[in-house]
């Protein structure tokens, strides 16, 4: 995959990087300020981008407005974010668009190289990785109501929906089959409403009703 | 009838009762007010009169009769005080709170001597009639009091005796001597009845009400009071931040520098030790990066530096377990300071609603106000909040206070909640 990195400090940019090339992905720009993302986003046109919310010029938010604005300018683009801190809120806003192609995770997680690397594929190829801090600040903070309609086994599978888990990924984890796995996921959509019609990604979906944004 | 005249004819009735009404209270208003200021003064020439009577010549006669004025002063100065504001609060509601220093509780001291804030003494009771004496003679406030006996009869006192006296005149006096003059003075009299005794309030607003001494002085207390709070809360957050670094990041740094070196000695010899030793100092790192992260996220949540209070108020409603509903007119950011403190303030509240409130939902609300921002909570739980001492809420409070801001709470019981912080702020 052609991947942009955007991250304004050295070590860990540089670290992404290499991780990245290790993996037989080409990074086509490395970048570490807003204005630079946007231009190299727009250049490069990636498979994917990693960024890192706080970056030069205001060391606020400054990478997720990049990786907002350039999904308004180009639908669709993956962008994986990075951040030392996670916010339900910052997911909701990444997802909001129904799209697809969205990551939001905490930096940590560049430790576990291969998991990693496989969450930058996923986004790449159009799928959502969420964090797991996301996901189980959602289920620890107790019932949202979109949510109450689901069984228990329906929420531990879109809990692993919204890690970005396939369904075979899923039917390993939970030593089920495949199959079933469809079968829970059917009921999932059909309980929170999400027709098999839509245009957008089903699954994006069923993460944003998650999320309690739906 | 008419019922037009009907109507008229009741409308003239009610007025004519609201005059006679307004005449009745203005006699009773003045009457008492004559009497109030009066006293003193009527006293003090009784006793002028009655020590003259007893002949022992002019310098006995005067010195008696100044102590009696003195006596006067202490024992009625205090109470003719409390009992004008009184008056003015029933007859007007304005409030003239009293400024007297606090009465300090006479104690034991370890040298077996009283203490009542004054003066050490040997005995209680001496200790006590001290601290009662020099109540009235030392506090400011006392001799506040004493200006106004002295200066009441001359201004309340004189305003409200002259309708009374205008219409006794003209009632009983002038008929006989010169009955022209008794109809005028009697109308003189009853169209001041109403208004003479109004003018208490505003002489007693200034003698009687706290002096600008004392609302600086109580002032400058509140500050000290707020800056000492400051202080120390900033000193207990200091050693917070100190013992969770201490025990949290810093410990596992030290562990992962052990398993490094311990990694460094094995890995010619023992490759597969090695790894488990490079795994292990990896997972002290992440569990090293969790404690900082929560200890930022105590210090300062990111959200809030990077977008501002509304949307850090957002992400809080976000993680809120009970539905939680943010509107806010705020278009700018405002101060940091002012941002934190209302952030900690929501944030506190928010946890009380969710812990004790019973309810399902809260509503949060941040406008702008004509001198600053405030912030309503609300939940539709079971009411009877209060802020005991040493939760949450004081804290918050004293943080505010600094600020110049305030915090309320309304829940009476059954609910629902309300409480409202406010901070003055200039928009920037």
């Amino acid at each position: 995959m052609r991947i942009v990195v955007a991250e304004d400090l050295y070590l860990l940019r540089d670290g992404l990087v290499h991780l990245l090339e290790a993996h037989g992905h080409q990074v086509v720009a490395a970048v570490g300020d807003k204005p630079s993302t946007l231009r190299a986003l727009a250049e490069h046109r990636p498979d994917v981008a990693v960024i890192d919310v706080r970056m030069p010029p205001t060391f606020t938010d400054d990478g997720l407005q990049a990786a907002l604005e350039a999904r308004r300018e180009r639908p669709g683009l993956a962008v994986l974010v990075l951040s030392q801190h996670i916010e339900q809120l910052y997911a909701r806003e990444l997802l909001a668009d129904g799209l697809g192609g969205v990551g939001y995770l905490l930096k940590d997680r560049v430790f576990e190289a291969e998991q990693f690397v496989e969450a930058v594929e996923r986004v790449g190829r159009g799928g959502t990785s969420l964090d797991p801090a996301v996901v189980s600040k959602i289920l620890g903070a107790g019932s949202t109501s979109p949510l109450d309609a689901l069984t228990d086994r329906e929420r531990d599978i879109i809990a692993l929906m919204a890690e970005g888990l396939s369904n075979q990924a899923i039917a390993q984890r939970l030593y089920l089959s495949e199959g079933s796995i469809s079968k829970y996921t059917t009921s999932i959509f059909t309980k929170l409403g999400i027709t098999p019609d839509d245009n957008s990604n089903r699954r994006v979906l069923a993460v944003l009703a998650f999320l309690g944004a739906a | 009838m008419h019922p037009a005249a009907r109507a008229e004819n009741i409308d003239r009735m009610s007025r004519t009762r609201g005059v006679a009404r307004s005449l009745a209270q203005g006699f009773t208003r003045s009457l008492a007010l004559v009497a109030l200021t009066g006293f003193a003064p009527a006293a003090w020439v009784a006793a002028g009169v009655f020590f003259s009577s007893l002949g022992h010549g002019p310098v006995a006669t005067s010195g008696w009769t100044l102590g009696v004025v003195g006596a006067c002063l202490v024992l009625f100065a205090r109470p003719s005080c409390a009992a004008t504001r009184g008056l003015v609060t029933r007859w007007t509601g304005v409030e003239l709170p009293a400024a007297y220093r606090p009465v300090v509780p006479v104690t034991r001291m370890a040298t077996g001597y009283w203490w009542n804030g004054y003066d050490y003494q040997r005995l209680r009771w001496v200790s006590v009639c001290q601290r009662w004496l020099l109540a009235r003679t030392r506090d400011p406030a006392s001799w506040r009091d004493v200006i106004w006996v002295l200066t009441a009869p001359l201004t309340v006192g004189v305003v409200a005796a002259a309708p009374l006296a205008l219409i006794t005149a003209g009632a009983v006096l002038l008929p006989a001597s010169d009955p022209v003059a008794a109809v005028p003075a009697i109308g003189a009299g009853t169209a001041l009845l109403p208004v003479a005794w109004r003018v208490v309030t505003p002489v007693a607003r200034r003698f009687l009400g706290p002096s600008t001494v004392e609302l600086l002085g109580t002032r400058i207390a509140s500050l000290v009071q707020g800056r000492a709070d400051l202080t120390r809360a900033q000193d207990a957050e200091l050693h917070r931040i100190e013992r969770d670094l201490h025990d949290g990041a810093q410990a596992r740094l030290v562990a992962i520098g052990l398993s490094l070196g311990a990694a460094e000695r094995l890995v010619d010899t023992d490759p597969a030790g090695t790894k488990v030793l490079l795994r292990q100092a990896r997972e002290t790192s992440l569990a090293a990066l969790r404690d900082l992260r929560d200890l930022v996220h105590g210090i300062v949540p990111p959200v809030l530096l990077e977008r501002g209070l509304v949307d850090a108020v957002r992400a809080l409603a976000v993680d809120a377990p009970l539905r939680t509903e943010v509107r806010s007119t705020l278009e700018h950011r405002l101060e940091t300071p002012v941002e934190s403190a209302l952030y900690f303030a929501t944030s506190e509240i928010v946890t009380n609603a969710v812990k004790h409130s019973g309810g399902t939902a809260v509503d949060v609300t941040i406008d702008r106000t004509r001198t600053g921002v405030a912030i309503t909570v609300s939940d539709d739980g079971r009411g009877g909040a209060d802020k005991p001492a040493g939760s949450g809420l004081v804290g918050v409070e004293s943080r505010l206070a600094a600020l110049g801001g305030s915090l309320r709470v309304d829940s009476p019981p059954g609910g629902p909640t309300t409480v409202t912080v406010e901070v003055p702020c200039g928009s920037s």
